[in-house]
């Protein structure tokens, strides 16, 4: 790389952060912060004055969304703490939070607008980036993207997003972009190599195609697969914040039961820990299932019952359907009768080495404490049988009346928003809605027979379909906030198609995507912009949060969404009306605030101002509730006003029959494609069943690879801190060690601190050698972030790239990459 | 005067180490150089392995041995109680940092655990061995707040820069207190599961005392006879014994 | 009076001489070269660190300040306690015993962060309660004294009142200044493996064997591996006090040795145990012991003790079988990480980087430089005339 992309002088950087700190933060009062000495020599040429300023703003390195309180003095940036009346932060943050200083300070930033003067791209290759002005980069893309039009050639430009972070955030400004400018391809998020799995999996039980909300609080036993709850599931900082309490203050103490495939901080400190199997936490569920009826634990008020009230459910026996009475819940005696009788705790201790007496403890715990919840994330749907799993594991919620309980688990609402200040609908020309692109399938075969019908992004696809243009070839592609090449499975195939794309690169830092980039346009980091940010499904109750500058851009930066309404406003035809009515990121938050009128938050908020000076809005309760088996809607004093079953079919249970489906109608309507893709039973493809995972790679060691808390969305492996506490339950304070059982690394010959050598069908990757009981023997762990080669200073070159590794599967029904579904065989290096 | 102590309750603290990063960048350490460090241990074997962890601040002890060994007095222990290093004293022996039983103490010139050295990303003159450039404003050699010289050891200070302008007779330093919250260690500002509790030990009507009375506190390595100030409830308050691991380098 | 038997072979002498201070030289050159990596590099050039402190130079500075406390009392045998025989060999003892000293200071000096800056807070802050504190003071009067000693004699003034009490005075500091350095580590009871109020004996002991076997290597070396070459006086304390006084006092350090090593081998107490084991495995301490202690323990037992070459190889083993056993010591205390978890979890490995190595260098060719110019200059070899 270049040395302006990489050098700031000390010079330049003085003079970068010696601006005055932006003009949305209060001012500390005058008694808190006093009798600080002056400042020492170094810092005497900065801009003075000494005020410590405090600005709300959001926190940029998870999904969680917490509010934080940035410090600001002198025109620096030094602290960053919890906002104490953020309901999600609560004053507190995660151990990844208070880096985010040096996020803004990386010295390997963009500085500025570049493009880059070497045709030929790989990862030896210098890009030769020069720079040029923003006036120049906007007119070189939209001078692009409108000869494409001009040949009805839109569809072949995509825009590639990650973490649903958009311009000012997902749906307000990014899928404009595409409907007015005329791709499907813009956008395509990132979720299917997020956590699809589980939405799909929801979808075809409950019918909502969403994360759950969780009343943590109030229940009274959790049953953890695969999110691990303490290191890496969101919102992490509240969960820590909810384990203090549930696990110390509350009366009854709530209990936990933990399943993943390593021990983990998780595991560690709940009641119980079990060590499963990869990609078998559905036999797990449907045997605890097994247990919950047979024993006679259901919710009877939310299931239903036998209609003489004598339990049936006995072992290898099916019932007759017409004798049980189901409420709210669908096709309970055809999922026992076709699935359900057969799955013993004994049969599932043979698939997933759970002994068979701590599965019936674990289903009797869970059976008989109320309100109790079921929980599931990546470990468990990472797999080929991914969707099943989620499945057999939700409908444990179902079995125990958790769906939308109090200590049960809901779905999220959305905020009181303003409309934007333009409506896309007003500026659809003739191309916009038929143009060739219409007819296009997405470059990633979602939604399409050929590929994903069923699943709502395929990301991890986009490069390998590319290179086999089938569909076709993109021509251009814009990333935001993701670095497929670096994180999808097998990555390479990304890194490739990468080379026949003119690319545009938006990340503030000199990542993977943007070695391989045509252009550089970078964003600003979350400290020195403007954004909104409504919370991902956290509790219920709508919240919607605001990212406030601190600081004005240290470089010459601009946040995504304004280069984003800069490139639109030069589209040709109406969407640069669009665009130009759009105005800037800024002036979309304040049309949003507008809606705060009418429902001003808990905390006060009723318009922009206010908004800004809390840093969120937010309006309690959650509208709905569960109770004994009635639902009721809140009506301004509490939960009093009973709903019919088609209220709840719209609201809340959103199946085809408005219940929780066991044998589920969504899947059903797509029949034909899931037999066909997964060559399931017909008799039990659309119920939660047992199907053994897929397993890939070629090896005899499960590869898992999971997030560690440090894990600050992909920029902690360019954090020395981070790094210096990247694993700390094996010491790997220099890199991600690989984690071995002893009897592995004996009959291997390894020993701790070993280079060893990781082989997959798709190559092999050097690693450092852990040896740790904390790994199961027929697994081997080694946490995604490290192997980049770019990033910056301390990123390049540090440790082993996994997903190079990882091969490319994924569950046909979500689409979800496969990302723990690789076994590996491991040597000596 | 109050002698500020620390609680800890392992049986909330989930390991997550925001207390040691918050502690980096209030009192901008480098990388690995953790004033507030959590080790974890890993015991026994699969399937029914043990892992615990255990949050480790300097323990700013009733009779520090760091204190005692100090040949110049750079070590002092303040009116409030709280073990603090003058570095304008500090002769760099690191005498100190071979008497602590907690091993809290760090040298200022150290090879760097990760590479490239932020020190030379960010190098500092005069009086700063380095100069990140979000260094906080607070700098106060006498009592060892900031960022050090070269030549001297440095400690937690109970972020001394912030408790030290508590209103005097506070029993507790909480979060909770929004009057408070700018005077409240870093480490328990942003303890998320709240296992962290500040304040005055010697007053028997703050939350520390009745939290050591309540829940048995207990305090590490007594053998020693260092009397710390910061207390652990919660069932594995005991770090393991040292052994080896099996499979030796 | 001293009578010559036989004529001194002066040419092996100055061949001896001039090597020395060649080789002085050529150490301070490459101790200044490895120097200039601590100026550029500062301390993170070293391999210390908060997981393991005190290193090779501490440990270095630990070995020539036990060994200037020996050479002390070596010569205390002539001058405090009366040994005639001693008188000989004693101005080249106090000589020695300031040179080694400087070599000490030298090396702790380099190793510590702010050396200069003890000038003044030490005074003036009387930090009575450190073993340090008053390790320093005794050391800094044991210096003044002996250099003063040094002074007197050199002036020919061996046994006036005051030089006598000079003499004893100086003897009395380095007894105090050995047992606070003991101290340093005796009183660290979170250190078990250094922690004991035995450990001032032990230094005692070694110290004076530290001493010995300088005497019974540099005395030797300075008149040409010949006591022939002696005074008579001279040569019957190099033929038969020393070599006696050597055997009996390594024996003791042989003892303590083993014992020090079967209590830990014994103890269940980790940082004892593991650490012991660590070290009686290792080559380096097999060869202290069986090389560097017991060979010279048969040695001087046999009749071939008498004679200089002998009386240099096991002066010379056991200077190094002690150098190897004050870093085992200094190191040995420090191997068990405190408090650092899965950070640091098995014995902390260290090995002394070029930049502490090279300040040893220059530390111990600044000492052959000041040996080699003292035996030109100052008449070494100088008793009372009576």
């Amino acid at each position: 790389m270049d040395d302006h992309t990489t050098k700031v002088t000390r010079r330049r950087f003085l003079k970068a952060s010696g601006v005055a700190a932006g003009a949305t933060g209060t001012i500390l009062g005058a008694g808190q912060l006093t009798g600080l000495k002056p400042l020492s020599e170094a810092h005497a040429a900065e801009a003075g004055g000494g005020q410590t300023i405090v600005n709300k703003s959001i926190c940029g390195q998870c999904p969680a969304r917490c509010g934080i309180d940035i410090y600001t003095t002198n025109g620096r940036v030094h602290a960053i703490y919890g906002n104490n009346d953020h309901p999600i932060a609560n004053g507190k943050l995660c151990p990844k939070g208070h880096l985010g200083t040096y996020i803004l300070y990386d010295p390997d930033r963009f500085k500025g607008p570049m493009k880059r003067t070497n045709p030929n791209k790989g990862r030896n290759e210098d890009p030769k980036f020069v720079p040029i002005s923003w006036d120049e980069a906007f007119k070189t893309v939209a001078d692009r993207l409108n000869a494409l039009r001009d040949k009805g050639e839109s569809h072949k430009f995509g825009l590639f997003f990650g973490r649903g972070w958009g311009a000012s955030d997902v749906g307000v400004n990014i899928v404009p972009f595409g409907q007015l400018y005329g791709s499907p391809n813009a956008p395509i998020g990132h979720s299917s190599m997020c956590s699809d799995g589980s939405v799909l999996a929801k979808q075809c039980t409950d019918g909502n195609a969403s994360y759950n909300s969780y009343d943590y609080r109030n229940a009274n036993y959790l049953l953890i697969f695969g999110a691990n709850f303490l290191e890496a599931f969101r919102p992490y900082n509240n969960n820590m914040q909810v384990w203090g309490y549930i696990r110390r203050e509350k009366t009854p103490r709530t209990s936990v039961t933990y399943v993943d495939v390593h021990m983990n901080a998780t595991a560690a400190a709940a009641d119980r820990a079990l060590l499963v199997k990869p990609g078998t936490d559905g036999a797990l569920a449907l045997a605890i299932a097994h247990v919950i009826l047979t024993e006679g634990l259901w919710e009877r008020s939310f299931v239903g019952d036998f209609s003489d009230g004598v339990n049936r459910f006995k072992t290898g026996e099916s019932i007759d359907p017409s004798g049980f009475t189901e409420k709210w819940t669908h096709g309970l005696a055809q999922w026992w009768n076709t699935e359900l009788k057969d799955r013993t705790p004994k049969w599932a201790e043979g698939i997933t080495s759970i002994p068979a007496d701590l599965i019936v403890k674990t289903a009797r715990e869970f059976g008989t404490t109320r309100p109790a919840i079921a929980l599931f994330e990546r470990g468990a749907h990472n797999h080929s049988n991914g969707v099943l799993n989620g499945m057999a594991i939700h409908s444990l919620n179902a079995l125990v009346g958790s769906l939308f309980a109090e200590g049960g688990l809901a779905y999220q609402m959305g905020p009181a928003y303003g409309p934007a200040p333009a409506d896309p609908k007003d500026y659809m020309d003739d191309y916009a809605k038929n143009g060739p692109h219409k007819k296009m399938p997405r470059i990633d075969l979602q939604g399409h027979e050929d590929g994903y019908l069923m699943a709502k992004n395929m990301i991890q696809e986009v490069g390998t379909n590319h290179l086999a243009g089938k569909p076709y070839k993109l021509d251009t592609a814009m990333f935001y906030m993701t670095n497929p090449c670096f994180s999808t499975p097998k990555a390479k195939d990304w890194e490739e198609a990468l080379k026949s794309m003119y690319v545009i690169a938006t990340s503030p830092f000199p990542d993977e995507t943007s070695m391989m980039a045509d252009l550089i346009l970078p964003d600003t980091t979350y400290m020195e912009r403007w954004q909104d940010a409504p919370t991902y499904p956290f509790q219920g109750w709508p919240l919607a949060q605001i990212r406030t500058p601190a600081i004005k851009p240290l470089y010459d930066v601009k946040t995504f969404g304004d280069t984003l309404i800069g490139i639109g406003k030069l589209i040709n035809g109406p969407t640069g009306e669009y665009f130009k009515k759009i105005e800037s990121v800024e002036n979309i938050l304040r049309h949003l605030a507008k809606g705060f009128e009418a429902n001003p938050g808990d905390n006060g908020v009723k318009d922009f101002e206010t908004w800004k000076a809390k840093g969120c809005w937010y309006k309690k309760p959650y509208h709905w509730r569960q109770v004994r088996g009635e639902f009721f809607e809140w009506d301004g004093k509490g939960w009093n006003k009973p709903m019919t079953p088609d209220e709840v079919k719209a609201k809340l249970l959103k199946t085809a029959t408005g219940r929780f489906e066991f044998v589920s109608s969504y899947m059903a309507s797509k029949k034909d494609w899931v037999l066909k893709a997964t060559g399931r039973d017909a008799a039990k493809y659309n119920m939660p069943h047992w199907e053994p995972p897929k397993y890939t790679g070629g090896g005899d060691l499960h590869f898992i690879t999971p997030k560690t808390a440090m894990h600050a969305e992909g920029r902690s492996a360019n954090i020395p801190q981070a790094i210096a506490q990247f694993q700390p339950a094996v010491g790997g304070n220099k890199q991600a060690l690989a984690e071995l059982h002893p009897s592995v690394a004996k009959a291997k010959g390894i020993r701790n601190g070993d280079r060893i050598r990781i082989k997959s069908d798709l190559g092999e990757i050097l690693a450092i050698a852990k040896v740790t009981e904390l790994t199961r023997p027929d697994t081997l762990v080694l946490p995604f972030e490290h192997g980049h080669w770019a990033g910056g200073r301390w990123s390049k070159g540090r440790g082993s790239h996994v997903d190079e590794i990882t091969p490319q599967q994924s569950d046909r029904i979500s689409g979800m990459a496969n990302y723990y579904t690789g076994k590996v065989s491991v040597e000596k290096a | 005067m109050a002698r500020w102590g620390m609680v800890i309750d392992l049986a909330k603290c989930t390991g997550c180490q925001a207390c040691s990063t918050a502690c980096q960048m209030e009192n901008n350490r480098l990388p690995g150089e953790n004033y507030q460090d959590v080790l974890y241990y890993t015991e026994r074997a699969q399937p029914t392995p043990v892992l615990k962890w255990f949050p480790r601040p300097c323990m700013h002890c009733e009779e520090p041995s760091c204190m005692h060994v100090c040949p110049t007095k750079a070590t002092f222990k303040t009116e409030d109680g709280v073990v603090l290093v003058d570095w304008n004293k500090c002769i760099g022996c690191k005498y100190c940092m071979i008497a602590c039983p907690y091993g809290v103490r760090f040298y200022t010139d150290e090879k760097p655990t990760i590479e490239p050295n932020v020190k030379d990303v960010f190098p500092g003159t005069g009086d700063l061995s380095w100069n990140p450039p979000y260094k906080g404003p607070q700098q106060d050699n006498a009592h060892g707040v900031g960022i050090q010289p070269h030549g001297v050891v440095s400690k937690c200070t109970f972020c001394y820069h912030k408790i030290s302008k508590a209103p005097k007779g506070t029993p507790d330093l909480s979060n909770d207190n929004p009057a408070l919250r700018e005077f409240v260690p870093a480490c328990v500002r942003t303890c998320a599961p709240t296992a962290r509790y500040f304040g005055d030990i010697d007053n028997p009507n703050s939350e520390v005392s009745r939290l050591i009375s309540d829940r048995k506190g207990v305090r590490l390595l007594e053998h020693t006879g260092n009397k710390p100030q910061v207390y652990y409830l919660g069932e594995s308050g005991a770090v393991p014994g040292f052994s080896r691991p099996d499979n030796k380098s | 009076m001293s009578i010559i038997t036989h004529a001194p072979d002066q040419a092996s002498i100055s061949r001896i001489s001039n090597l020395r201070l060649g080789v002085g030289i050529a150490g301070l050159i490459a101790g200044l070269a490895a120097g200039i990596g601590l100026l550029s590099g500062g301390h993170a050039t070293f391999n210390t660190s908060s997981l393991l402190t005190w290193g090779l130079p501490v440990s270095t500075y630990v070995f020539f300040v036990l060994t200037s406390t020996g050479l002390t009392f070596v010569a205390s045998l002539a001058m405090v306690f009366g040994m005639k025989d001693f008188y000989p060999i004693a101005k080249r003892c106090v000589w020695g015993a300031v040179v080694t000293l400087i070599i000490g200071f030298i090396s702790l000096g380099l190793e510590i962060g702010n050396p200069l800056r003890m000038l003044w807070v030490i005074p003036t802050n009387m930090a009575v309660s450190s073993p340090m504190w008053w390790m320093g003071l005794f050391y800094l009067t044991y210096a003044i004294l002996l250099v003063w000693k040094f002074h007197l004699i050199n002036q020919g003034d061996w046994d006036s009142s005051q030089s006598r009490i000079i003499g004893i005075a100086s003897f009395v500091a380095v007894i105090f200044a050995h047992a606070t350095l003991g101290s340093v580590f005796g009183m660290m009871s979170m250190r078990p493996f250094w922690y004991g109020p035995m450990v001032p004996v032990y230094f005692l002991i070694t110290a004076f064997l530290s001493g010995l076997a300088f005497i019974m290597l540099f005395i030797n070396l300075d008149y040409g591996v010949n006591h022939a070459n002696m005074s008579e006086g001279a040569a019957r304390a190099m033929s038969r006090q020393l070599p006696a006084i050597f055997g009996v006092v390594l024996g003791l350090v042989i003892v303590f040795t083993l014992a020090k090593t079967m209590t830990g081998l014994w103890s269940n107490v980790p940082e004892n145990k593991i650490v012991t084991q660590y070290i009686a495995s290792s080559a380096l301490f097999q060869f202290e012991l069986w090389i560097g202690m017991v060979l010279p323990f048969i040695m001087m037992l046999s009749s071939k003790r008498h004679e200089a070459t002998t009386q240099v190889v096991a002066g010379g083993l056991v200077i190094v079988a002690l150098f190897i056993g004050r870093y085992e010591y200094v190191v040995g205390g420090q191997l068990i990480p405190m408090f650092k978890g899965a950070w640091a979890d098995d014995l902390i490995a260290y090995a002394p980087s070029i930049t502490e190595i090279g300040i040893i260098i220059l530390a111990i060719s600044v000492g052959i430089l000041l040996y080699a110019l003292g035996d030109k200059k100052l008449n070494l070899s100088d008793s009372p005339r009576k």
